[in-house]
């Protein structure tokens, strides 16, 4: 079912809707219900994306700001540390995805950092726009259904 | 003349397509799901060529092989992305291929699925009044 909310207008929407059955309406509001739900996880996962790289470039700054030599403890697993020292933290080995690591500086690190924030950022944004126009879809359909279940409850 | 025989044979041909047809339905169900992870695999092979492409010559590139941490040749790692590039880019054509031509089969044999019923019936009822 081809649905294209590009150019049709809400008030075009809305009398395409009335002009179909129920069943028909049922099963549009069900669809774009779906889809609404598919965008939001979509947002949430990017949201979350979002904050593991502002704690990573959080951590880069901090790290940036300990001296050379600075005693420390390194994390082995999740209960095990160790005791060591801090050594150049000029140059940093970020993981830019399918398993490649690239050595930075501290500088291109954040920059990295900060670039991956905005890139989400604006694909956060245009989702939500996306998300926002279904959304407006589903509730015409669900206001059409309720108008039309109304019309035919008195009749019996 | 139409005969018990003739009508249980249809209702047979009608199990059969509608069980093709499923078949079909699965079928191109699998191939989206394919389709899917093969898509986010382009996209993620892409945002590191970027990277790697930002890179100066002598910036040091490492790969994860298992657990150990293997120093790369720039050279190496952007021909070895782009070839993976490469590969799923045809992988995707291929897919779509197959779902187009999936398609075609699904609406054809949907097309029959419904008009074997409407058969069967017009069937049943020359048998009926036949009888009587």
């Amino acid at each position: 079912m081809a649905s294209s909310k590009g150019p049709a207008s809400p008030a075009v929407r809305v009398a395409e809707m009335e002009k179909m059955s129920v069943e028909q309406l049922k099963a549009v509001k069900e669809q774009t219900d779906l889809e609404v739900n598919l965008l939001q996880d979509s947002l949430n996962n990017i949201r979350t994306a979002t904050t593991r790289l502002d704690l990573a470039s959080a951590a880069l700054h901090d790290l940036s700001l300990r001296p050379q030599g600075k005693k420390m403890l390194v994390p082995l697993t999740a209960s095990l540390y160790v005791p060591g020292t801090l050594d150049d933290s000029e140059k940093v080995l970020v993981d830019i995805g399918t398993g490649y690591f690239v050595e930075k500086t501290m500088v291109e690190g954040k920059d990295y950092c900060e670039r991956k924030i905005h890139l989400l950022k604006s694909n956060y944004d245009q989702l939500l726009e996306l998300a926002s126009k279904k959304k407006t879809v589903a509730d015409e359909a669900g206001a059409v259904l309720q108008a039309k279940l109304k019309q035919l409850a008195p009749q019996t | 003349m139409a005969s018990p025989a003739a009508v249980r044979e249809l209702q047979r041909d009608l199990e059969n397509k509608a069980n093709d047809l499923s078949r079909i339905q699965k079928d191109i169900a699998k191939n989206h799901q394919v389709r899917k992870k093969y898509t986010i695999q382009l996209g993620e092979n892409e945002l590191v060529l970027k990277e790697l492409e930002l890179l100066k010559e002598e910036a040091n590139v490492y790969k994860l092989i298992g657990p150990v941490l293997v120093k790369q040749d720039l050279a190496e790692a952007n021909a070895n992305v782009r070839k993976r590039i490469e590969y799923i880019s045809a992988e995707l054509k291929r897919l779509d291929a197959t779902v187009q031509d999936l398609e075609e089969k699904q609406n054809s044999k949907r097309e029959a699925v419904c008009a074997l019923p409407i058969l069967l019936n017009f069937v049943m009822l020359l048998f009926s009044s036949a009888k009587c």
